[in-house]
């Protein structure tokens, strides 16, 4: 029992040190005189980045106002409420749930935090949108910012069973930012369960009849008026490209 | 590359987690959003068995809000409001002069209705009509279902259709 598991320990060294080894042979190449001489930003400039509480500065991004205006407090009918929304709203107005905005303020501050982050980080990010009324807005401004968008029919196992469909290795997004997530049919978009399958991490803007207990980073607002939407997409676009233009600065491209 | 596809077990970072610690997945393999996750972790854990949190839902009333019950049950047919323009409704001027009338008067000295019809009496002055809107609440239009159905019946009977009438030609 004792040997094989110095086997096990042996073999795993063994296999740390090639991987060593694979990682350290491309440099030597990299650094000769090639203008992509260095790809990712230093281990410990990243970490000094995570140390700050607000690195890229999206705390001034918006205002409770903004949200107001937008008309992010507008909730669904108290009959069609998820229960698991209730610590967000602040309360019924008629039979009409109100969101907290002060609440939506801090979550969404958190959100476009991690957004900036994983945009800096060079991760990929996706956007979901499953209402056609706004479905040509987040292509566009998922454009605008460089990234990708998914506002048409989930094919199920684009995530799940990706390599067989796509015929390839297929890299996955590194974060998904669903600005509903709920699907054309008032079920739960089926990409929140596979992101959770597949081990990646999620914001969603969460509406008073969605469920958010899947969501990473759940965002409670209205999802469905066309001028939130909008805001959203504006200040994750903001977000990312700030990330990404802080990227391009540690990398000196 | 090893990953859990079990959702409804712990949060993706808690299987990340778990790989790594079990050696299934290099600490340089790791996620990209991992490091990002164990920095702003987010403020409640993305389980797909968090319990339902016992909160009960609160209802928003404001003070105000009688007196547009009053207003609106005396007055039935008040037009449309637009909701982008920055003029205060029809509604929102009756509170106000509803409150000023009220604010003239000791604690309950003026009765409910005896404010009602000085406030509508402003309102009507204001607006350069002479009785828009009913003063006395025994004459305002009452509107029900059983009211609307009699009206109904009343003008029907009126009319007095017969169906062979109709058929003669």
């Amino acid at each position: 029992m004792l040997n094989i598991r110095n086997f096990t320990i042996l073999t795993e060294k063994i296999c740390q040190n090639i991987r060593l080894l694979s990682a350290a042979v491309p440099q030597p190449s990299s650094t000769s005189n090639n203008p992509l001489a260095s790809t990712e930003v230093s281990q410990t400039v990243k970490e000094d980045v995570l140390k700050h509480p607000d690195y890229f500065n999206v705390h001034n991004l918006f205002t409770v106002k903004d949200l107001f205006e937008a008309r992010v407090h507008y909730g669904h009918r108290e009959g069609s409420l998820d229960n698991k929304m209730l610590p967000y709203i602040y309360g019924s107005r008629l039979g009409y749930t109100i969101f907290d905005l002060d609440k939506t303020a801090e979550y969404l501050r958190h959100a476009l935090n991690i957004a900036a982050h994983v945009a800096y980080r060079g991760g990929i990010i996706l956007f979901f949108m499953r209402s056609p009324q706004n479905a040509h807005l987040v292509e566009r401004y998922a454009k605008e910012c460089g990234e990708f968008a998914h506002t048409r029919f989930w094919r199920g196992g684009i995530f799940t069973n990706a390599e067989k469909q796509f015929k390839a290795v297929t890299r996955l997004p590194d974060l998904c930012i669903f600005l509903n997530t709920l699907n054309t049919i008032l079920t739960q978009h089926t990409a929140v369960r596979d992101s959770a399958k597949m081990g990646i991490a999620t914001i969603g803007i969460v509406d008073s009849n969605c469920n958010p207990n899947l969501i990473t980073y759940p965002v409670p607002g209205n999802d469905d008026t066309p001028i939130a939407i909008e805001l959203y997409c504006k200040l994750f676009k903001e977000a990312i490209l700030r990330g990404k233009a802080k990227r391009k600065e540690h990398l000196e491209l | 590359m090893a990953g859990s596809r079990l959702e409804k077990i712990g949060t993706i970072y808690s299987r990340a987690s778990g790989l790594i610690q079990s050696k299934a997945l290099n600490w340089e393999d790791r996620p990209l959003w991992y490091d990002i996750y164990a920095a702003f972790p987010p403020k409640e854990e993305p389980r797909f068995d968090r319990p339902t949190p016992n909160i009960q839902l609160k209802q928003i009333f404001y003070q105000e809000d009688k007196i547009r019950a009053i207003f609106h049950r005396n007055n039935k047919k008040i037009g449309a409001v637009h909701l982008n323009s920055k003029a205060p409704s029809l509604t929102q001027r009756f509170i106000e002069t509803y409150t000023s009338v009220n604010q003239q008067y000791k604690d309950g000295e003026a009765s409910e209705e005896q404010l009602y019809k000085e406030a509508i009496d402003i309102l009507n002055r204001q607006r350069g009509v002479i009785t828009v809107l009913p003063a006395e609440i025994e004459d305002a239009e009452e509107v029900s279902l059983s009211g609307a159905f009699k009206e109904a019946q009343k003008k029907q009977e009126e009319q007095s259709i017969s169906i062979k009438d109709i058929f003669k030609d």
